[in-house]
C-alpha cells in the first residue's frame, strides 16, 4: 500500500478547503458595502467595544450644545423683546421730559400736563405689560400675569383708589375740589416727597402696582452659563416713571395753583429723568446677557464641530479604504470559486483509460 | 516447489486482493464522511510464500481528535456566549445613530442616551418652564427612559431564559450521546474481544466525542481492554463503562434576583457558583455563563441606574426645618413609599415607572415636575415652587444637576462606586460592548482554531481518491498478473499431464 507522508491531503479536505474562506469573504463583504453606504462602521458596539461609552459621552455632550443653541434662540428672542420694550418706554421718557422742559404754568396749562402724564403712563403700563410668546417679559418669574395693573381701569384700581386717599388724608380734600387752589408750593412738595412717593415703593408698590416677582428669571446658556434673562417690573425705573406720570396725570389738570403746578411738574422732572437713567441701566444689564447669548452660541458652534468630528473619527469609516477592501474581497471570492471549480476536475478517474 | 504450491499461492492471493479491493472500496464509500478515519489493509506473507490480509488498521490520531475536540469545545462556549451577548447588546444598540447636526435624539436606544434626552429635554423646558408642550416633552423623555430600561431589563431576562432552555436541550442532548456511546462502546469491547473489524465502531466513538465535545468540554482514556471513558475537562466522570446521568431542571421564569438550577453529573454540580468542579468549555458552559454570570451583571448595572434615577429624582421635604424624609418624585417603583437604597436595587429596572402624579396621561398634573411635589401633591412640605410662578426653574435647574452630579453606586455591580447618573450609563454600555468584542473576538478565534484542527485530522485520517484509485490500479495489475499466472500454471499442468 502507498506510504502516507506529510503531502497527504485528503479529498474531503481539499473539496471542502475553499468554503471558509469563501464564507469569510462573503460575510466581510456584506459589512464592507454596509460601510460604504453608511459612511459608518457595520457594528459601532462591536468595533469600539469599551470606547462605546466614550463615544456615548461625545455624541451626549454634541446633543448637549445643540440643545443649548436651540434654547439660546428662545432666550434671545425674549432679551430682544425686552430691549425693544424699554426703548419705547425710554423714548417715552425722553419726550415727556422735553415736553416738560418746554411747559410753562399758565391759567388753563394744567390739562395738559394731566394730557402728557396720563399718555406717558398708559404707554408704560403698556410697555411693561409686553410679552413674548405668553410670558410677560417684565415678570419676573412670576410670568403668566401682567406685572402692572391698568390705573385707569374701571371699577378704580386700587392704584388710583390709593393716592385719592393719600391726597385726602394729607390736604382734607380731592385734588378736583377748588378748595385745593389753597396749596401751597412747598405743602405740594413735602406731599409728593412724603406720602405719596411712599405709594410706589415696598409693600405699596407690591400691593397696588405691580405682580412682578423680583426674581429674574435665568437660562443656562452653556455648559455650566446660566444668565439672567429678563428683568422685572419692580426696577426703581418703573416705580419713579410710574410716580413721575401719575403725579402729573392727577395733580397736572386739577384746582391746583399754578406754584404748586409748578411744584408737580419739578417733582416729576426729576423723576423722569431718573427713572429714563434707570432704564438705560437695565438696557445695559439685559445688553450684556444678550452679548453672553452670541458669544456662548459662537463658542459653542466651534465646540460642535471639534466634537462632531471626534464622533466622525469614532464612527466613520474610510470609504477609500473600503472601496478598495471590496474590490480585493470581491476578487478573492471569484479566485475561490475558478479554484473549486478546477479542484473538482482533478479527480483521476477523469483520465482513465475507459476500459 | 511444487506446482501445487504454487496454486496455493495464487487462491492467497485472489483472497488477499479481494480483501484490499473490500478496504479501497469501503475508503471511496466514505471518502466524504466527515469524522471517518481511512482503513488501511497490511499484507504479510503466509507458510507457503502466499500474501495474506494479516489484520485492517484504522488510521487514527488520537492527539488531533484531542485537539479538534478542545476547540470544538472552546468555539462552542465563546459562540453561546457571543449570541447572548449580541441579543443584549441590543439593548444599547446605536448602530442606527447618525453624527448629523440634526435633532437631539440620534442616540439610539440605550438608556444611556434616553438619559442624555432626558436632559436635553429638561434644558429646553427650563428656558420655556410655562410651556405645557415643553413640560409633555420632558416628561415623555422620561417616560422613554423608564421604558428602556423596563425593555431592557426584560431583555436580560429574556437571555437568561433562552440560556436556561438551552442548557435543559443541551443536557438533553448530553444524556442521549451517552446513550448512543454506551453501544458503540460495547461494540468496541465486545469486537477487540472477539477479534472482529471494530473500526466502525470506533468512528462513531469519535464522532460522538466529538458532538459531545460541542455541548460540555471532554477529555477521554482509553482502557487496556478499549473501553473508552469520558470526563468534563473539569475531571468529572460523564461515562466509565457505562453513562453518568445528567440532570438538570429548567426554570421557565428567571426574574431579576431569581437564580437558575445547576446542571449536576451524578450528583456533582458543574455550572454555578457551588460547583466544585465547574466546566469550562462548550455550549453548555457559555449558557451558563451568560445566565449566571454575565447577564445578571448586567441587569445589576440596570438596577443600579433604575437606583440611582430615582434617587437623583426624589424630593425632599422644602419645609425651614425639614423633618419629613425624601421620598421617590419624577421616577418611582408601583407602591413605592421610600427612596431605595443603592445596596438592594434588585428589580428596580423592571419596574421603574414615571410617577403617575406627574403623568397626564394617568390624570397627574405635568406641572409638578417645575414646582416639585410629585411624591406627595397633597402635601406642601414637598412644593419648591411655593409661589406658584409660571416661570420658576430653580427645580428644573436642580434635576439636570442631579443628573450630572457625583452619586455612589453598589461596587458589586462591576462598574465604578462613584459616578455621575450619566458616566455610569456610558461605563455600563462600555462594559457591555468590551465583553460583546471580547466574546465576538474570541469566537473567531476559537472557530478558526477549531477549523484548522478539524482540516488536520481531516489530513491526517481522511481519504485521498486519488491515492485509492492508484492503490485501485495497482490490485487490478495484480489480479490480472495473479490470473495471467494461473492460466501459465493450468498450461504447464496440462502439458505436464500430455507428457505424462
Amino acid at each position: 500500500m502507498t506510504t502516507v507522508g506529510a503531502n497527504f491531503v485528503s479529498t474531503n479536505y481539499l473539496a471542502n478547503s475553499l468554503v471558509a474562506p469563501v464564507m469569510q469573504a462573503q460575510s466581510q463583504l456584506t459589512s464592507a458595502m454596509t460601510e460604504e453606504s453608511t459612511g459608518q462602521y457595520a457594528d459601532l458596539g462591536l468595533q469600539l467595544g469599551d470606547q462605546s461609552g466614550y463615544e456615548l459621552s461625545l455624541k451626549e455632550q454634541v446633543g448637549q450644545l445643540q440643545t443649548l443653541t436651540t434654547g439660546n434662540s428662545v432666550v434671545s428672542t425674549s432679551l430682544s423683546t425686552a430691549q425693544s420694550a424699554l426703548s419705547t418706554i425710554q423714548s417715552s421718557a425722553q419726550t415727556t421730559l422735553n415736553d416738560l422742559a418746554a411747559w410753562t404754568p399758565t391759567g388753563t396749562s394744567g390739562a395738559s400736563l394731566q394730557n402728557l402724564g396720563q399718555s406717558a403712563l398708559q404707554s408704560l403700563i403698556s410697555g411693561a405689560n409686553t410679552t413674548s410668546g405668553d410670558q410677560y417679559v417684565f415678570g419676573g418669574i412670576n410670568s403668566a400675569v401682567a406685572p402692572m395693573a391698568d390705573y385707569y381701569s374701571t371699577p378704580t384700581s386700587a392704584a388710583k383708589t390709593a393716592v385719592d386717599q393719600a391726597f385726602q388724608t394729607t390736604f382734607g380734600v380731592l385734588p378736583s375740589d377748588p378748595a385745593a387752589a389753597n396749596i401751597s408750593a412747598s405743602a405740594m412738595q413735602s406731599f409728593l416727597s412724603g406720602p405719596f412717593a411712599a405709594l410706589f415703593q415696598g409693600a405699596s408698590w407690591s400691593t397696588d402696582w405691580s405682580s412682578a416677582s423680583s426674581d429674574n428669571t435665568s437660562a443656562t446658556i452653556a455648559p455650566g452659563q446660566t444668565v439672567t434673562t429678563s428683568t422685572n417690573a419692580n426696577q426703581p425705573g418703573f416705580q419713579q416713571l410710574a410716580q413721575a406720570y401719575t403725579m402729573l396725570s392727577e395733580f397736572g389738570g386739577s384746582a391746583l395753583s399754578t406754584d404748586a403746578q409748578q411744584a408737580v411738574a419739578t417733582a416729576a422732572s426729576s423723576l423722569v429723568s431718573q427713572g429714563a437713567d434707570s432704564m438705560i441701566n437695565i438696557q445695559a444689564g439685559l445688553g450684556s446677557s444678550q452679548s453672553a447669548v452670541t458669544s456662548a452660541n459662537s463658542s459653542m458652534s466651534s465646540q460642535l464641530t471639534i466634537l462632531q468630528g471626534q464622533v466622525g473619527n469614532l464612527d466613520n469609516v474610510n470609504t477609500t479604504a473600503t472601496a478598495a477592501q471590496i474590490t480585493a474581497l470581491t476578487n478573492q471570492v471569484q479566485m475561490a470559486y475558478e479554484l473549486t471549480s478546477r479542484l473538482s476536475q482533478l479527480n483521476l478517474a477523469q483520465y482513465l483509460p475507459v476500459p | 516447489m511444487s506446482l501445487s504450491t504454487a496454486f496455493n499461492v495464487i487462491s492467497s492471493s485472489f483472497a488477499a486482493n479481494a480483501a484490499q479491493n473490500a478496504v479501497v472500496a469501503n475508503n471511496i464509500a466514505n471518502v466524504n464522511t466527515p469524522g471517518y478515519s481511512r482503513e488501511i489493509a497490511n499484507v504479510v506473507t503466509n507458510s507457503y510464500g502466499g500474501a495474506d490480509v494479516a489484520s485492517i488498521t484504522r488510521e487514527a490520531n488520537a492527539a488531533l481528535l484531542e485537539q479538534v475536540s478542545s476547540s470544538t469545545s472552546q468555539a462552542a462556549a465563546q459562540q453561546a456566549i457571543s449570541d447572548g451577548l449580541t441579543t443584549l447588546a441590543q439593548t444599547v444598540d446605536d448602530s442606527s445613530s447618525t453624527s448629523s447636526t440634526s435633532g437631539a435624539d440620534q442616540n439610539g436606544a440605550s438608556p444611556s442616551a434616553m438619559l442624555a434626552n432626558l436632559q436635553s429635554a429638561l434644558t429646553t423646558y427650563a428656558d420655556s418652564p410655562s410651556s405645557s408642550s415643553a413640560a409633555d416633552a420632558a416628561l415623555s423623555a422620561a417616560s422613554d427612559l423608564a421604558t428602556s430600561l423596563n425593555s431592557a431589563s426584560a431583555t436580560v431576562q429574556q437571555v437568561r431564559e433562552t440560556a436556561d432552555q438551552n442548557m435543559a436541550s443541551s443536557v438533553g442532548t448530553i444524556n442521549s450521546l451517552l446513550n448512543q456511546f454506551t453501544a458503540a462502546n460495547n461494540a468496541v469491547v465486545t469486537g477487540l474481544q472477539t477479534g472482529a473489524n471494530v473500526s466502525s465502531a470506533e468512528d462513531t466513538r469519535d464522532s460522538i466525542v466529538t458532538q459531545l465535545a460541542q455541548q460540555v468540554g471532554v477529555s477521554t482514556t482509553v482502557a487496556a481492554n478499549g473501553s473508552e471513558s469520558i470526563y468534563t475537562d473539569s475531571g468529572v466522570t460523564l461515562f466509565q463503562d457505562t453513562p453518568r446521568t445528567v440532570s438538570f431542571t429548567a426554570t421557565p421564569t428567571l426574574v431579576d434576583g431569581a437564580n437558575g438550577g445547576a446542571v449536576t453529573v451524578g450528583g456533582v454540580p458543574i455550572t454555578g457558583a457551588n460547583s466544585p468542579m465547574p466546566i469550562q468549555s462548550g455550549a453548555l458552559a457559555g449558557y451558563a455563563a451568560i445566565r449566571d454570570t454575565l447577564a445578571p451583571e448586567y441587569q445589576a448595572q440596570l438596577d443600579q441606574i433604575a437606583g440611582g434615577l430615582i434617587n437623583a429624582f426624589g424630593e425632599s421635604d422644602q419645609s425651614a426645618t425639614p423633618t419629613l424624609p425624601s421620598l421617590p418624585g419624577l421616577f418611582t417603583t408601583p407602591g413605592e413609599t421610600s427612596l431605595p437604597s443603592m445596596t438592594s436595587t434588585t428589580g428596580l429596572a423592571a419596574a421603574i415607572e414615571i410617577n403617575p402624579n406627574v403623568d397626564p396621561s394617568q390624570g397627574g398634573n405635568p406641572n409638578l415636575l417645575r414646582d416639585g411635589g410629585i411624591s406627595d401633591p397633597g402635601n406642601p412640605a414637598y412644593t419648591y415652587n411655593t409661589t406658584g410662578a409660571a416661570s420658576y426653574t430653580g427645580r428644573i435647574h436642580e434635576l439636570i444637576g442631579e443628573i450630572s452630579a457625583t452619586q455612589s453606586f453598589d461596587p458589586s455591580a462591576g462598574l465604578d462606586s462613584s459616578a455621575s447618573l450619566t458616566d455610569y450609563a456610558n461605563s455600563s454600555v462600555s462594559w457591555l460592548q468590551a465583553q460583546n468584542q471580547q466574546a465576538s473576538d474570541s469566537s473567531s478565534y476559537q472557530s478558526a482554531v477549531a477549523t484548522q484542527a478539524t482540516s488536520a485530522l481531516s489530513n491526517a485520517t481522511g481519504v485521498n481518491l486519488d491515492t485509492e484509485m492508484t492503490n485501485m490500479l495497482n490490485l487490478e495489475n495484480s489480479y490480472a498478473s495473479t490470473a495471467k499466472l494461473l492460466t501459465t500454471v493450468t498450461g504447464m499442468f496440462t502439458a505436464l499431464l500430455q507428457a505424462a
